[in-house]
């Protein structure tokens, strides 16, 4: 990204970047979340050569304050999270946009993922401009993505209010051609803070204000350039979108070249240019919305349409045009119009019905040699010993997989909710509840959400297990740095998870071995079966970032099966029920075997063998 | 060209879809004309499906290709390719499919069959206009990686006639995103491997 050329294929995540550069940030906070990553990602790169200060923070609450903190000062600042990091950060939101964000500018983006593809809900974001009455842009191409993020900040930076710029999964994962400009090479000093950066004893008046502000942002939006009409005479219907799905929405509209559909685009979608639509509107009889997730500007539009002398027909997810769930496409659109214009779309075949039996799943597993594998393993096994009778609250990281391995993990909800769903049902055995329970959360879930939950556990004496799985990285986005990881840059201080858990004074601590399945399952056995709060620190290892860290790294633990001792078919738990990629089942043969180019020798799979057939190799 | 040309990568994860999509988007740029690359994959980092959408136009299209609209499938894997195919293939897609299997860890544990590749090809077959079935494991026997598969599979792509890309722009994004001899050599072998 130093010197790109001037037409460059980028991912909307790049563009972005490019943006908030091009307008000269100084700042960047993010904590990493799929599909924004990439975004803080990219000015990590850039961040030496251009004097900027970019961080994963904690969480996304405290990147926020963070940035904030930048804007203040007039240093301009970025803030990236995932949708789900926007709720963390909520809190803080709703009372910086009445303070202000100072003269730096502070731009917010939030990368939604309609689906969930990588993400427990498919939240709509967007309401949070609404709820913070703050200005939202939406990008809806590649170009876009970089152009807007430049003109949040110009907004941010005039009006003093943090911006908003909504993306989804298919605009920043996706790549195009971006024309690039100059990067901003002004210098950056702070100014001194202004004044009352606090809302009490009279939040209503900065309240008021902040109304004021908005008010003149409409006034600007009316005009922007960001927001496109494509309009036919005679329409006899308008699509209005948003986002990608403006790409969607061409697609489709050029489908039926001859049936006079007009479009319009919004890039400014939060305050609306209401004149603007307002004038569409009295010249249109139908309208149909196409945006990604929720019915966000259908309902924002429907509103307006109050003030109309004649309204026109709507069309959306409202009535079911549009389906109100999943990821926005061409053939949702297609589908639309086609309803709409009352024609028949030449069917494909279903052609999947017939031949559904070849169609196997591809099923989504741990890495070879992963240890959350040997965790749930280990867990599985203490289950069965204790009759059933153990209930795993989990948390969100790779080791959230467990919902797959044989249902290991029973709950799985926020960053930092399994240690707060086990402190709950630690408190219910007056009550009857006569499992035991088990808390799991990765390291840097440990630091973003989990302190909270623990020390009211430990607090209010809950009876339960900790585990904390420790692999030193975050892995699930690509290995980034948090506090407690172990290789840290100079300028970093490293957290230990262990004085932190020490300091919360815990009934029983221990630290486990991850690699070690014997030994786990006899510490998770012992400690389970102890009353009050326990806390499991468990050394865990991610080979992926292993393997990137030290490049052709492999274990000392080669395996080898012993056919002699092998039950075979009979047994056939080390392919079928432990499934480790490289430990599979030849049925030629009908005897186990270990992929030599995909085994990375941790040995692991030698204690879940009841036949001593697996064993260690040369 | 009639546009959009647009040409689907289906794999697994760790075959080097992505790779795919940036090649052939480069040598879409290197032409002149605008490439929209849009990728699919689950929460897995290994072992997930990887559907890749590559859109080829004077404009930018959706990075999502409509129901039966591929014009190309790049099957990387025989079931992913099916998978894909049912979906996005219609009677003008040409599928080029690589024969090697990727198993999933369901029929690895011994728990699931993987389908005959015959039926997929006769399933293909039912789809689309035209489908080759590339006997690809000797080649990357030869070769000495499966890595450059992908390589292998866009020198395939290269040689169909009615390809809006030149051949000439794939074989020089190959050489400058991945600067690998045995990738060209999987390139030029690939070229080969329609006739």
């Amino acid at each position: 990204m130093n010197k790109p050329k001037r037409n460059t294929i980028m991912s909307g995540n790049e563009a972005i970047a490019r943006g908030a550069l091009e307008a000269g940030i100084g700042f960047c906070a993010s904590y990493p979340g799929t599909p924004s990553t990439e975004i803080a990602m990219n000015l990590f790169e850039v961040a030496v050569d251009q004097g900027i200060h970019v961080e994963w923070s904690t969480n996304e609450k405290v990147a926020m304050e963070v940035t904030a903190a930048a804007s203040w000062a007039g240093v301009p600042a970025l803030c990236s999270m995932k949708s789900l990091g926007l709720n963390v950060a909520s809190d803080f939101l709703l009372n910086l946009n009445l303070s202000g964000s100072g003269k730096g500018g502070l731009v917010i983006v939030v990368c939604d993922d309609p689906k969930g593809h990588s993400s427990s809900n498919e939240q709509d974001s967007r309401f949070y401009a609404k709820a913070a009455k703050i200005p939202l842009l939406e990008p809806s191409n590649h170009q876009d993505a970089k152009d807007i993020t430049k003109e949040a900040f110009r907004i941010s930076r005039k009006y003093e209010v943090p911006v908003l710029v909504r993306s989804t999964t298919r605009l920043s994962h996706s790549r195009g051609l971006v024309q690039v400009g100059n990067v901003s090479s002004r210098t950056r000093k702070t100014i001194g803070l202004h004044e009352k950066l606090y809302n009490i004893p009279s939040p209503h008046i900065r309240h008021r204000e902040l109304l004021e502000k908005m008010e003149r942002v409409a006034e600007e939006y009316e005009e922007s350039g960001f927001n496109q009409v494509k309009s036919t005479e005679r329409a006899k219907l308008l699509v209005i979108s948003s986002g990608i799905s403006s790409l969607y929405s061409q697609e489709a509209i050029q489908a039926f070249e001859s049936e006079n559909i007009s479009h319009m685009n919004l890039g400014t979608t939060n305050p609306l240019p209401r004149k603007r639509i307002k004038q569409l509107l009295e010249e249109s009889e139908r309208v149909l919305f196409v945006e990604e997730n929720d019915p966000f500007l259908e309902e924002a539009i429907r509103s307006l349409s109050v003030e109309l002398k004649k309204a026109p027909e709507f069309f959306g997810k409202m009535t079911g045009h549009i389906p109100s769930y999943g990821e926005m496409n061409t053939d949702v659109v297609l589908d639309a119009l086609l309803k709409l214009l009352g024609k028949d779309r030449k069917r494909i075949e279903e052609q999947a019905r017939n031949f559904e039996d070849l169609l196997i799943e591809r099923p989504l597993t741990f890495c070879a040699g992963c240890t959350h594998r040997n965790f749930y393993w280990s867990i599985r096994t203490v289950k069965k010993r204790l009759g059933g009778k153990l209930i795993v609250s989990g948390d969100i990281g790779c080791y959230s997989l467990g919902v797959f391995y044989d249902e290991a993990m029973d709950t799985m909800h926020a960053m930092g909710s399994g240690i707060g769903i086990g402190s709950g049902l630690g408190k219910l055995q007056r009550f009857g509840f006569d499992s035991k329970v088990v808390s799991v959360a990765g390291d840097s879930t440990f630091f973003h959400a989990c302190m909270p939950g623990l020390i009211n556990a430990r607090h209010k004496n809950a009876d339960l297990t900790f585990a904390i799985l420790d692999n030193a990285t975050t892995a699930m986005t690509g290995y980034q740095v948090h506090p407690g990881s172990k290789i840290q840059d100079e300028n970093l201080q490293r957290v230990q998870i262990e004085k932190l858990v020490r300091a919360i004074d815990p009934d029983f601590f221990a630290i486990g071995d991850a690699t070690d399945i014997k030994s786990m399952i006899s510490l998770l056995y012992s400690t389970v079966q102890k009353n009050g709060l326990k806390v499991l620190l468990l050394n865990s290892v991610c080979r992926l970032e292993e393997v990137k860290r030290k490049p052709g790294f492999i274990g000392a633990i080669p395996v080898i099966i012993d056919q002699g001792l092998c039950r075979r078919e009979k047994c056939m738990i080390c392919a079928a029920d432990f499934g480790c990629p490289a430990l599979v089942w030849d049925s030629n043969t009908n005897y186990p075997v270990v992929l030599a180019h995909v085994c990375v020798q941790c040995g692991a799979c030698i204690a879940v063998c009841p036949h001593n057939a697996i064993l260690e190799g040369e | 060209m009639r546009e959009p040309y647009s040409i689907l990568v289906a794999g697994v994860g760790g075959q080097g879809n992505l790779v795919c999509g940036r090649i052939i988007s480069e040598a879409t740029m290197k032409q002149g004309l605008r490439p929209i690359v849009g990728d699919t994959f689950g929460a897995s980092r290994r072992g997930g499906s990887v559907v890749t959408h590559i859109r080829i136009g004077t404009r930018d299209w959706g990075p999502l290709i409509p129901r039966g609209k591929a014009n190309i499938i790049l099957g990387l894997e025989p079931v992913e390719a099916l998978r894909t195919a049912l979906r996005f293939a219609g009677k003008d897609t040409i599928a080029i499919v690589s024969m090697m299997p990727v198993p999933p860890s369901n029929v690895t544990s011994g728990n699931v069959r993987y389908p005959d590749l015959a039926d997929i090809k006769k399933a293909l077959e039912s789809i689309c206009q035209q489908v080759y079935m590339l006997d690809t494991e000797p080649v990357m026997k030869k070769l000495g990686s499966t890595r450059v598969l992908n390589s292998y599979m866009i020198g395939a792509f290269s040689a169909l006639d009615d390809m809006p890309l030149d051949s000439k722009y794939l074989r020089q994004a190959i050489l400058d995103l991945l600067e690998s001899e045995m990738d060209l050599t999987a390139f030029n072998e690939g070229t080969q491997s329609l006739l």
